[in-house]
């Protein structure tokens, strides 16, 4: 597949996901997955800043315990704590050790065999509300056209938290944004019940999340509300035919 | 990485402590940081009954009390529900959704009332209410504190639900991170170890880290690495060695 074609493909995918009532959670786990196509990158997440300010983990291209750090980190330093704080794209920033900048960021990105990162800001109406984080395990520099491409897919990401459960009344900015954090919360929360549940570990459980919901037309966080309310038990769950990527 | 505003919210409640802390505290810390009126804090932990937590004066103290006799009203909205419910003029109110509670929040002063749901993820905890002597919207800076001031509040509860003193509490929250997926997993596996709900998981979590004088963060990493688990059979922690 040609850049173009693949791109359309994926605003199209996109664009076929933002229904009504379409789980935010969901939309931008599969916008971090094209994202890794769209822009040949390694690995993909959006971090959104909550009401106090501090930068939460939303969604990635991969599920992994070591992934969710490197973001977890990120709540104190590492770019997209820059790239907030500045409202600025950080574009080929390479990851060399010592790095002054981000003393505890860095070293863990490059266990996980990551060269050079990319932040760019998820921006609405002057302010920046979020960032997505793009990774590379390869020196090999995005090229303008390749910012372009992603800046464009930050801006979904914008439109997915906004546009997410707008059909119901009197929804603010602060509404949109809490609901996505707390969202985020319910599932991990999901998945360390079915993970205890089931012998599973954490990605598998988000795997069966995900095809469940996919399988019974449900919300990705209506279906993790279930399971911590106690009212849809985890071996109840679809276990989807492939398992994810580790 | 506390924020500015964190930074202001945890020096308040610093402050109260220093004064001799009391339950009324956090609601005096969330009237100011929202700057509004008053505030009080209901816990309904079964969905059902409301109970007051505290009240920062005596106007909210009794727009609390009424919600929890009328079973209406923005705290009991909240408790269910899932954004902040306001109000903004009661007076000229054209919704009739509180029909009892409305006409006497005004005899007491309220004039706009707010809801803030306290949760942390699917455990509902309670609610933080707010109410101010004249009518108007909040700005978005003070939304965004009610909501915050919401998510301090819900780890307080769950803090002073595993033994936390009273006195201690802001350098307790002010430690660690409001977001932890750690925290959040390692919940929801000891729930299941345990047979309880993912609330009372958290309380047990947390009372096992002020036990053993590890941040939490640190014990539910152990947690999900399966180096330290529940034993529901006799209630005690086990850890793995070696």
């Amino acid at each position: 597949m040609t850049r173009e074609s693949l791109l359309v493909a994926t605003l199209v995918e996109l664009a076929d996901n933002l229904v009504e009532n379409f789980d935010v959670i969901d939309v931008l786990t599969l916008l971090s997955d094209r994202c890794v196509e769209a822009v040949d990158v390694d690995a993909a997440g959006v971090m959104l800043k909550s009401p106090g300010g501090e930068l939460q983990y939303l969604a990635s291209s991969s599920d992994t315990m070591r992934v969710l750090e490197l973001f977890q980190i990120q709540a104190d330093e590492g770019p997209c704590v820059d790239c907030l704080r500045d409202g600025l794209a950080i574009v080929n920033r390479e990851l060399v050790e010592p790095d002054e900048r981000w003393p505890r960021f860095t070293p863990r990105a490059r266990e996980l065999g990551f060269q050079s990162v990319h932040c760019l800001p998820m921006r609405l109406r002057g302010q920046t509300i979020g960032a997505l984080n793009l990774f590379r395990t390869e020196l090999g520099f995005l090229d303008d056209e390749d910012v372009v491409v992603a800046q464009a897919l930050a801006d979904v990401a914008t439109i997915a938290i906004l546009q997410h459960q707008s059909s119901l009344a009197a929804t603010t900015l602060n509404e949109q944004l809490n609901r996505a954090l707390t969202s985020r919360i319910i599932i991990e929360q999901a998945k360390g019940m079915i993970s205890e549940s089931t012998g599973r570990n954490m990605d598998d459980a988000f795997a069966m999340l995900r095809a469940h919901s996919r399988n019974h037309n449900l919300g990705l966080t209506s279906v993790a509300t279930s399971v911590v309310e106690g009212t849809l038990n985890a071996h109840d769950l679809d276990v989807p035919k492939t398992t994810p990527r580790h | 990485m506390a924020t500015d505003r964190l930074v202001d919210i945890f020096s308040l409640m610093a402050q109260y402590e220093r004064d001799g802390a009391n339950e009324g505290s956090l609601c005096m810390v969330a009237a100011e940081i929202t700057e509004l009126s008053g505030a009080g804090i209901a816990l309904s932990p079964n969905k059902v009954d409301m109970t007051s937590m505290g009240a920062s004066d005596e106007a909210s103290t009794r727009l609390m009390d009424l919600e929890i006799t009328l079973r209406e009203g923005p705290c009991n909205d909240a408790c269910g529900g899932e954004d902040a419910v306001e109000d903004t003029d009661l007076v000229n109110s054209d919704t009739l959704r509180w029909v009892f509670y409305t006409p006497q929040a005004i005899e007491i002063g309220a004039r706009a009332v707010f809801g803030f749901p306290v949760r942390i993820g699917a455990v509902r905890l309670g609610a933080l209410s707010l109410y101010r002597d004249k009518r108007g919207a909040l700005t978005y800076e003070q939304a965004s504190s009610g909501y915050l001031m919401a998510s301090v509040i819900g780890r307080a509860i769950l803090a002073m639900q595993a033994g936390a003193s009273g006195g201690s509490l802001a350098a307790e929250l002010e430690r660690e991170a409001t977001f932890d997926f750690a925290i959040h997993q390692a919940a929801g596996m000891l729930a299941v170890q345990g047979s309880t709900d993912v609330g009372e998981a958290l309380v047990l979590l947390r009372a096992h880290a002020f036990a053993t004088d590890t941040p939490i963060s640190t014990l539910a990493t152990k947690v999900i690495a399966r180096q330290t688990s529940f034993n529901k059979e006799n209630a005690t922690w086990l850890e793995e060695t070696g």
